[in-house]
């Protein structure tokens, strides 16, 4: 398990814990800024261990949908989910376009206290994944991760003579 | 996630080839080595200090991930940059990446204005 790869963010936000914790609890707070740059609908808001919660994504004439499962909620410390692609059903399916890229993320959120402001650190790992999906999620992660600071420009560079 | 109903044209197997190619620096630079123009193998070895089956070994992941091509008429077999297979890769991280990142900047401008609806109800309470 230890080897299984992760994706990490860490931010500082600038307002009080309990307030961080309910922009990220309160479903209509949370459809305001989850998703950027399109219209995020919430059809349904469970926030229990074993409840759900059912994203849709639209932008343009596109829609994506995601589902939630939460695994545990501790206010206002922490949020653990599993995040997957699901098909029209609601049931997790890998999505055609990249059937290699994990239909199951464990996402872990930790929200600490620092006076004032508040840390969030969000985390992403391939959970119930088959070698395959493992396999593409930390090649991506590597890309990411290792030396793609640098690499990423090269290909900022390459991609503009196109 | 919104990036996957994004991707556009790469058949799926192959982004993964890709992602699998461009984890290793020295395909990464050969890459780079490539934006400037077609190279043989030979010319491609040279500057990395590699032997010739090393440099044969790593064109041919970036071959099968569909960012290179080589000439098959040619005795010389040049390399040359394949660059729309890299293109929807990088698309894809760079959705990824891009988030979790943005969905925060917008979390960080809603934070605002609850802080201000915040401060109205205590003066008003």
């Amino acid at each position: 398990m230890a080897d299984l790869p992760v994706y990490t963010i860490d931010r500082i936000f600038n307002a009080p814990r309990a307030v961080v914790w309910r922009a990220w609890t309160d479903p209509q707070l949370l459809a305001q800024w989850y998703g950027p740059g399109v219209d995020t609908i919430i059809h349904r808001f469970d926030l229990r261990p074993g409840g759900e919660w059912r994203n849709e994504m639209r932008w343009g004439d596109k829609s994506d949908l995601s589902k939630m499962v939460f695994e545990e909620v501790t206010p206002p410390e922490k949020l653990v989910w599993r995040h997957s692609s699901v098909d029209a059903e609601w049931n997790v399916a890998s999505n055609p376009m990249m059937p290699d890229w994990p239909r199951t993320l464990l996402a872990t959120v930790t929200f600490k206290e620092l006076e004032a402001r508040t840390g969030v650190r969000l985390t992403m790992t391939p959970i119930d994944a088959s070698d395959a999906e493992i396999a593409c999620f930390a090649n991506a992660m590597a890309g990411m991760d290792k030396g793609w600071g640098s690499g990423f420009t090269v290909l900022e560079e390459l991609l503009a003579t196109l | 996630m919104v990036m996957i109903s994004a991707m556009a044209s790469s058949p799926p197997s192959q982004l993964d080839a890709v992602f699998s190619a461009l984890a290793d620096p020295t395909r990464r630079a050969i890459l780079s080595r490539l934006a400037d123009g077609q190279a043989t193998v030979n010319e491609i070895a040279r500057p990395f200090e590699m032997s010739q089956p090393a440099v044969s070994k790593h064109l041919k992941v970036l071959e099968q991930a569909g960012l290179i091509e080589r000439a098959v008429e040619a005795q010389r077999r040049p390399a040359r940059l394949k660059a729309e297979a890299m293109a929807d890769a990088v698309e894809w991280l760079t959705r990824f990446k891009a988030f979790w990142g943005d969905s925060f900047d917008q979390l960080d401008a809603l934070l605002l204005t609850m802080n201000q609806t915040n401060d109205k109800d205590t003066d008003h309470g």
